[in-house]
């Protein structure tokens, strides 16, 4: 469920730090899906990179995910606030990985395969002030939902 | 398909490390230079072109240093292909001897860093992965937590990687670190991104490395005859886009730098004696030498740590240090690895000579491009 970030007040000047890349109303990923061979990638490509078919259709991914590896990363470039925990996604439904960082338990918790579900993350706010939003993933294994 | 050799008519480096700030790029590019022209008893006035390899050296960092080294007015070629980059001059100076339109030329691999990167390198910001949050570190810890998981490997395993390069370069001195570690220091190093700390994690460096290279004639110009290394080809892939939730260290990007490297040079895999590896962190060189097929997969780890690709092991791995050990001034790692090939295959390694190399692979890999399985990966196959 999403999180208090996305409420409504917020959400009408909010929007995503990257054109094409998620939607926020509902949150959802934005990737494609290749017509030919239904290969789904993220971000959205103009081409299928497993079959080179040009047909592909926009779709919004599966926001549920599992964690098929991960690292807490402890020193990075002094503009980087450590530590944060940076993992590879897998989304099953949608046979899509793509790297996010994860959220919802210390990083000694993390584990491979847990369960996460997509959220929204703060990426600060652009020239006319309007809340730039990212994504990122918050572990679903006990949470209430 | 074959192109000719380029023979190599000589080497030189400056010792890797962090030096202060009146060791500039163009003075560590000119020593370097001067050092492999003297190995090969040329004088500038031989060369027809110089080839240089950098990332941070900033616009014609090439032409800076023609200027200060006297081949100014001669054709420059800056080549950036990141951590790639030296081999990557080193390739497109056989292209051009293989072509004919050179003799004889001039290939630099240099980087200042110490001076303008801190806490590691990342991807370009533009990238999707930059925004993510994504450094060099964290993909290859992501790397070796899902290798443990997969084939069994160890932690203890993974940092055997270090301990074995740090013990290679106690013999070279041009390595920037030349004495040894053991496995608790490695384990107990601080925590970068986990599962690595900071021991397997190639450290940020300054320093040049230069390769002179030759076709028959120009040996001929220089005096030399035709009995030394030579550099049979240079494989050039880029990552590919990656489809599917398939093996995290597959390699296929690895496996295709091999593939074109065995077709340049007529090479094969099972005649390679010895290996420079791009060991930007440890289990780089574990997982990109079983993508090469040099080492069975899932047994990379258990062969650093049982000596397999220790001087006097099956396979030798880095002799000279490696990244982790030599140092790792990224534009300049590629000529580096030359360097070291060419004195192997010579015979002249002293303390960390392979006995009997023959036949020789320099792998680079260079950069990470949001949602391939890398940026540009070199493959430089050598014989005696």
């Amino acid at each position: 469920m999403p999180p208090a970030e996305t409420s409504s007040s917020t959400a009408t000047r909010a929007r995503p730090f990257r054109d094409g890349l998620l939607t926020l109303q509902p949150l959802r990923l934005l990737g494609s899906r290749c017509t030919a061979c239904d290969c789904a990638v993220f971000p959205a490509r103009t081409f299928c990179p497993a079959c080179r078919a040009a047909t592909v259709d926009p779709v919004e991914l599966s926001p549920v995910g599992r964690v098929h590896s991960f690292t807490v990363v402890r020193q990075a470039p002094p503009d980087v606030e450590v530590p944060y925990t940076l993992a590879w996604i897998d989304l099953p439904t949608d046979r899509v990985r793509l790297m996010a960082q994860v959220v919802g338990v210390p990083p000694e918790e993390v584990t491979l395969d847990m369960p996460v579900e997509l959220e929204p993350a703060p990426f600060g706010v652009d020239d006319t002030g309007s809340e730039l939003v990212g994504f990122r993933f918050r572990t679903s294994a006990g949470v209430s939902s | 398909m074959s192109l000719a050799p380029a023979h190599v008519a000589g080497v030189g480096m400056t010792r890797f490390g962090k030096y202060p700030a009146d060791v500039t790029l163009e003075s560590m590019a000119v020593t370097a230079a001067r050092s492999a022209l003297a190995d090969a008893g040329a004088e500038l006035s031989a060369v027809d072109g110089l080839y240089v390899g950098h990332v941070f050296g900033g616009p014609v960092a090439g032409q800076r240093i023609a200027a200060r080294l006297g081949l100014d007015g001669r054709p420059v070629s800056n080549l950036e292909n990141y951590c790639a980059s030296g081999a990557t001059a080193i390739r497109e100076a056989w292209i051009a001897l293989s072509a004919g339109l050179h003799d004889v030329v001039l290939v630099i691999g240099v980087e200042k860093m110490t001076d303008r990167i801190a806490g590691g390198v990342r991807p370009d910001p533009g990238d999707l992965d930059a925004a993510i949050g994504y450094v060099m570190a964290a993909g290859h810890a992501m790397s070796a937590r899902r290798y443990m998981a997969d084939h069994g490997a160890t932690r203890d395993q993974i940092a055997a990687v270090a301990v074995k390069n740090h013990a290679h370069s106690v013999h070279n001195p041009f390595a920037q670190y030349q004495k040894p570690i053991t496995l608790a220091q490695v384990l107990d190093a601080r925590p970068i991104a986990e599962p690595l700390g900071l021991l397997d994690c190639s450290p940020i460096s300054d320093g040049a490395a230069a390769v002179l290279l030759c076709t028959r004639s120009g040996l001929r110009r220089l005096g030399l005859d035709a009995t030394g290394p030579r550099v049979r080809g240079v494989g050039l892939v880029s990552g590919s886009v990656q489809t599917g939730l398939n093996d995290l260290n597959a390699e296929d990007v690895s496996h295709r730098a091999g593939q074109e490297a065995w077709r340049l040079s007529e090479v094969g895999p099972d005649d390679i004696d010895v290996v420079e590896m791009h060991d930007c962190f440890t289990i780089a060189e574990i997982v990109r030498m079983e993508g090469l097929g040099l080492v069975p997969r899932g047994r990379g780890a258990a062969w650093a740590a049982d000596g397999e690709t220790a001087l006097g092991g099956r396979l030798p791995v880095n002799p000279s240090g490696g990244l982790l050990s030599r140092g790792h001034p990224v534009g300049a790692t590629g000529a580096a690895q030359v360097c070291e090939l060419t004195w192997q295959l010579r015979g002249a390694a002293g303390g960390r000579q392979v006995d009997g190399a023959r036949a020789a692979l320099a792998y680079c890999k260079g950069g990470t491009v949001n949602g391939t399985d890398g940026g540009s990966v070199t493959t430089v196959v050598m014989t005696a």
